[in-house]
């Protein structure tokens, strides 16, 4: 069986992941995606952390991040997705991020509404599996469930204020840093709210401007690819703070289809 | 930004995660000690002419060949990395990071000492 993933929307939700063919048909589609989108040294750091991931018990190993969406930045890092132990990474070079869950805690990120753990399914290369990311893909798509926002804005004050603090300090590289991540988060928040599921960080400020967040679109992208100066991340913040509800409105689990 | 700037706000940084520890804001002095080490970092790294191209993970590969040149007595590296990891988990997992901030504040200030030392 031959399948791939819409190459905006990622994985479907509406299919059967029950079904062992179709699932075995993803994650050949997923290996083949996962060497097209990464270099050389990319694919033999990927090898080397799915290798140490199997030995040391993990059940479910995905590349993640922009990199599976074929979206990198030169901030990006290379992102992976573990269900089980995390394998030691400290040797290997650049920008590893790895995160790792144990399967209860994978279930209740799933069940709670976290978006990161949905974002992999959605979009993820699944590069092994012992059948746990496959009954999540199943969940999520049975179940119709959606990311909650609340928590993403109910974070974004405290986001906001240490923002507001380097700012202040005058350390423009880590306010640009903590600005970025505050509109980043925010973005997120807005698009679920608008159930619209986010993309990579480089694919938000278009998805903003799709939802008539553009402001905010333009805002983030200068943080990705520019230096803005520290008054210029002063506005980005009061723009941000201007665009938190005052109090979220509750976002349910499921998807409206 | 030059490194005398960055050794400044570095000890900046170390100051505010004192009185964030005192205060008892454990994310916040997370956050403040993050951006201490880093700072610290990058002052010595870019006075070695090593690039850190404000990439968090370079800016710790850049600890650990300050540690190989001998220009640091310790590799900070782990601290880094555990630091960056800790505000990520605290600040948009809400989860609680497994490190002891009294033992970091005490390793971040030999880190900013050292950046200080070689400024002046």
């Amino acid at each position: 069986m031959k399948l791939d993933p819409d190459t905006l929307d990622g994985w479907s939700t509406q299919l059967d992941w029950g079904e062992q063919l179709l699932w075995s048909a993803r994650m050949e589609s997923d290996r083949v995606r996962a060497i097209e989108n990464q270099s050389r040294p990319q694919l033999e750091i990927t090898e080397l952390l799915q290798t140490r991931a199997h030995e040391i018990g993990a059940l479910a190993f995905a590349l993640t991040g922009s990199t599976a969406r074929a979206q990198r930045t030169k901030i990006s890092d290379l992102d992976y997705h573990v269900i089980g132990p995390r394998p030691p990474h400290s040797d290997l070079p650049d920008d590893v991020d790895v995160y790792a869950t144990d399967e209860v805690g994978m279930w209740r990120k799933l069940n709670q509404g976290d978006d990161f753990i949905q974002w992999t399914l959605r979009y993820g290369c699944v590069l092994f599996d012992t059948g746990v990311f496959q009954a999540a893909m199943q969940r999520m798509s049975n179940a119709g469930l959606w990311p909650t926002s609340d928590q993403k804005f109910s974070r974004l004050d405290g986001h906001i204020r240490l923002a507001r603090r380097l700012i202040a300090m005058g350390d423009r590289d880590a306010a640009q840093d903590q600005v970025r991540a505050t509109l980043t988060s925010l973005a997120r928040a807005l698009l679920l709210q608008a159930r619209v599921f986010p993309r990579a960080r480089f694919e938000l400020p278009l998805q903003l401007h799709e939802i008539g967040a553009g402001e905010l679109g333009s805002t983030l992208l200068e943080t990705i690819c520019e230096e803005p100066e520290l008054n210029a991340l002063g506005r980005a913040l009061d723009l941000a703070a201007s665009l938190v509800p005052e109090k979220p409105a509750d976002s349910p689990l499921r998807s409206a289809g | 930004m030059s490194p005398k700037a960055k050794a400044e706000l570095a000890s900046d940084h170390l100051e505010v995660a004192r009185d964030d520890l005192d205060g008892e804001r454990m994310g916040d002095a997370l956050n403040a000690l993050f951006y201490a080490s880093e700072a610290a970092v990058v002052a010595l790294a870019e006075e070695h002419h090593i690039d850190t191209k404000k990439n968090h993970r370079l800016k710790a590969s850049a600890a650990k060949e300050l540690f190989e040149k001998g220009i640091l007595d310790k590799d900070f590296s782990t601290l880094l990395r555990e630091l960056n990891q800790g505000r990520k988990d605290h600040w948009y997992e809400g989860e609680e990071p497994d490190i002891d901030l009294e033992e970091a504040y005490a390793e971040v200030e030999i880190l900013v000492d050292a950046a200080q030392g070689e400024d002046e």
